[in-house]
């Protein structure tokens, strides 16, 4: 197999999106946590894994972004699209990352180090700068490879592997406990007996060993899946929008991953196929560690077609047919349901009827609420599309939310530290929360505007709060607390200054901004 | 050969024998004493029965004080003037259902429903769906969609509502057995109507302190006669 690995492919997506990046550092969000840094931050000692403020702190004027993994799958398509050129077998892992196997191609070209030759080529065409590319006998083994930039002569994967740690292995219980047992590469967990590793480890061990010894995570005699379980979808009249065709996607994700369940099969791989009203036909596939959940593959659904419909050079008409056919299948391990309180059926129920709200009014008008970090009560959550993954995580692990509905199954974002946000208002969060804000007058008494000015110092104190938004158009202020000023990107010029008042009028208490001058009423304590 | 225990007076009940003093009688039979004194602290540790029919929720949390039991399938009006607490009072509702583990939904047309008091009042973000954007002529379409699927929906009803819309979410609500509590003017009747009216603020002072708390005073209407309790507005799970 050769394994492609486009280096900071979120930077690299972020920066397709918007040019002005180019060439000032950048990294790129997840949960608060660096997940990827462009070379100019990495080199003053941003790494994945930092705080935003700490990130901020090591390279000031650092521009952050939030990850967007659709926008990733996106920009790779184009990738995609040359390696193509070169082999119509290509596997997508996530964005950044794809495999095909080689022996076919190397042969054409004359040999694997004329392959590598040709895909950098094809890479660079396509606009990748920093791509490493590898060799090797099986998908994992390639994919270390790639890291290097090494190919691996047939039959000496084994000896590749020996020397790399087991945390490689991308199952950090298990590497734990092989750390702690003192077992620290690949290659004295692959001398351990087959059968001592089955009978301490299980399954899960056993699929690790394979991979430690260089061979494919599941034994090459997969079952093939019969013919009848490719699932499809006339779409009429035509259809060119992205989140229409993912949601005739999402359905088709759950019917397939029903059928190969009462089959007693998970599918590892899958084949995303379209047809459009020009008569072109495009497909992909897409290869997933473990097997595929519907919310993951309802995802890679929803990047392909993203990437299809959006990418310049894809599609020229709209989807006629969406077919999903599953290419790799395996015997299920099974999953048992959730323990407490596991209503499957209520669940079920519930997510079907979120569904047929989300086909009437738009995927995006049914949302779930996830904390975050922030100091405003409206930027402490953020609304996610309902079926979306609760928390962006490139594996696909994501839409816990779907299962069990455990309270704080891991799913609830962890624990968000409300120190590491200075000039937080404090208090219990407003019912209600106004985006835009309502316009409001906030007075002292001789009715003059209550300003603050640079050092955070007050002019006068409030007195009286004008808003059409309260009862009585507002009234005499009775008790008020604040200002906390926040500077928002205090090293950005075009960033904001604004200051933040909690003023109760009568019965109503109101969390009222001033900014540039001006007050506007944010949020009701309703 | 079987003991007999001879009890010095008669037993009416449980909790009388639980009251005597276990040192008061002359011959205290020891052991069932202790046994039956424990079966008393276990009757009393759980909850009222519950037959298998009576599918009526349990409230926990501060809306107790008023409403102790919910029944299901009917239909709930909170209102009350913008910053006297109707939206945390529905909130609460929909908190009582979340905390047995259910399903419920938010609608929200305007938007401006804070998630963060969503998550404050307890309600599992898991299991709570809040849809927005919801143009007038398809609320009564959707409220009554989320009716099938939920145990409860908590929704903003737009101004001018049809009374023939609202009887028939009515009807839904009780052939699903789900409840509908709605915040904002209601063109029909109502099983329970509460109505908030404020209350003061506690923990602000003049340019001091930060708000803290408050205990909204609410009014319930139902058709036993009317009720008044006041309810702490801020009521984190458990």
């Amino acid at each position: 197999m050769l394994s492609i690995w486009c280096l900071d492919w979120p930077i690299v997506a972020a920066r397709a999106q918007e040019p002005s990046l180019e060439g000032v550092p950048v990294a790129v969000l997840v949960r608060s946590r660096i997940l990827a840094a462009s070379t100019e931050a990495r080199n003053v000692g941003v790494i994945s894994g930092l705080r935003r403020r700490e990130a901020e702190a090591r390279c000031p004027g650092i521009e952050i972004r939030e990850a967007d993994p659709s926008s990733e799958a996106r920009a790779f398509e184009v990738v995609a699209r040359c390696i193509e050129t070169l082999t119509p077998r290509i596997e997508i892992e996530r964005p950044g990352i794809l495999s095909f196997p080689t022996r076919g191609p190397s042969r054409y070209f004359g040999g694997d180090e004329s392959l590598v030759a040709a895909v950098l080529a094809a890479l660079k065409t396509a606009g990748v700068e920093e791509a490493r590319v590898g060799i090797a006998d099986g998908v994992f083994a390639a994919r270390l490879a790639a890291r290097s930039s090494i190919v691996v002569p047939r039959n000496a994967t084994p000896e590749f592997l020996a020397p790399w740690s087991v945390v490689h292995l991308g199952e950090p219980n298990l590497s734990g406990v092989l750390m702690r047992l003192g077992i620290r590469t690949l290659g004295d967990f692959g001398a351990l007996p087959v059968g001592s590793v089955v009978a301490r480890f299980g399954a899960q061990g056993l699929e690790a060993h394979r991979l430690s010894i260089g061979e494919e995570r599941y034994p090459p005699a997969l079952s093939t899946p019969p013919a009848d379980l490719v699932e499809s979808c006339v779409i009429d009249p035509p259809s060119n929008r992205v989140d229409e065709a993912a949601f005739i996607g999402k359905t088709l994700a759950d019917r397939l991953l029903e059928r190969l369940a009462a089959l007693g099969l998970a599918c590892t791989r899958v084949v995303i196929a379209c047809e459009t009203e020009h008569g072109e036909s495009l497909e992909r596939c897409w290869r997933h560690e473990g097997a595929l959940t519907p919310a993951t593959l309802a995802t890679r659904v929803r990047w392909q077609l993203d990437g299809w419909l959006t990418e310049s050079g894809g599609l020229s008409g709209g989807l006629t047919l969406l077919r999903l056919i599953p290419d790799e299948v395996i015997p299920a391990g099974g999953s048992q349901l959730g323990f407490w309180g596991g209503d499957q059926a209520g669940a079920d129920r519930a997510s079907r009827v979120f569904a047929r709200v989300q086909g009437m009014l738009g995927p995006d008008s049914v949302v779930t609420a996830v904390e975050q970090g922030g100091r405003t009560p409206i930027e402490r959550v953020r609304w996610v599309t309902w079926g979306e993954p609760r928390l962006v995580d490139f594996r696909g692990e994501g839409g816990k939310h779907r299962g069990t509905g455990m309270r704080g199954a891991g799913a609830s974002g962890g624990h968000i530290n409300a120190e590491s946000w200075p000039g937080a208002v404090p208090g219990p969060a407003p019912a209600r929360v106004f985006d835009p804000p309502y316009s409001a007058q906030l007075l002292d008494s001789k009715s003059r505007p209550v300003l603050v000015n640079a050092r955070g110092d007050v002019s006068s104190t409030p007195a009286i709060l004008k808003s059409a938004a309260l009862p009585g158009q507002g009234g005499e202020v009775s008790a008020w607390a604040g200002p906390w000023a926040q500077d928002v990107r205090w090293w950005d010029p075009l960033g904001e200054r604004r200051v933040l008042w909690h003023v109760v009028v009568g019965d109503v208490a109101c969390l009222v901004r001033v900014e540039h001058g001006r007050a506007t009423l944010d949020a009701i304590y309703d | 050969m079987r003991t007999y225990v001879r009890y010095p007076r008669e037993v009416e009940s449980l909790r009388d024998l639980s009251i005597t003093p276990i040192s008061e009688s002359p011959l205290p039979p020891k052991r069932d004493a202790l046994r039956l004194s424990q079966v008393v602290e276990v009757a009393r540790g759980s909850g009222s029965l519950l037959s298998s029919k009576d599918r009526s929720i349990e409230v926990s949390g501060p809306l107790r004080a008023l409403v102790p039991r919910l029944q299901r399938g009917i239909v709930a009006v909170v209102d009350g003037e913008p910053g006297h607490g109707s939206t945390t009072l529905a909130l609460q509702f929909g908190a009582a259902v979340s905390a047995l583990g259910e399903w419920i939904s938010i609608l929200d047309p305007e938007g401006s429903l804070s998630g963060l008091a969503l998550l404050e009042a307890g309600i599992v973000a898991e299991r709570c769906a809040v849809v927005r954007r919801v143009p007038t002529d398809r609320w009564a379409l959707v409220v009554a969609s989320l009716l099938d699927g939920v145990s409860l929906v908590i929704a903003d009803a737009p101004p001018r509502l049809r009374a023939a819309d609202a009887r028939r979410l009515i009807a839904r609500a009780r052939e699903r057995a789900a409840l509908l509590v709605i915040t904002g003017p209601w063109p029909a009747e109502a099983s329970l109507r509460m109505r908030a009216e404020g209350g003061e603020w506690v923990g602000l002072g003049d340019g001091s302190g930060s708000l803290e708390r408050r205990d909204v005073r609410a009014r319930l209407e139902t058709r036993r006669g009317i009720e008044h309790a006041e309810i702490s507005s801020i009521a984190h799970a458990g």
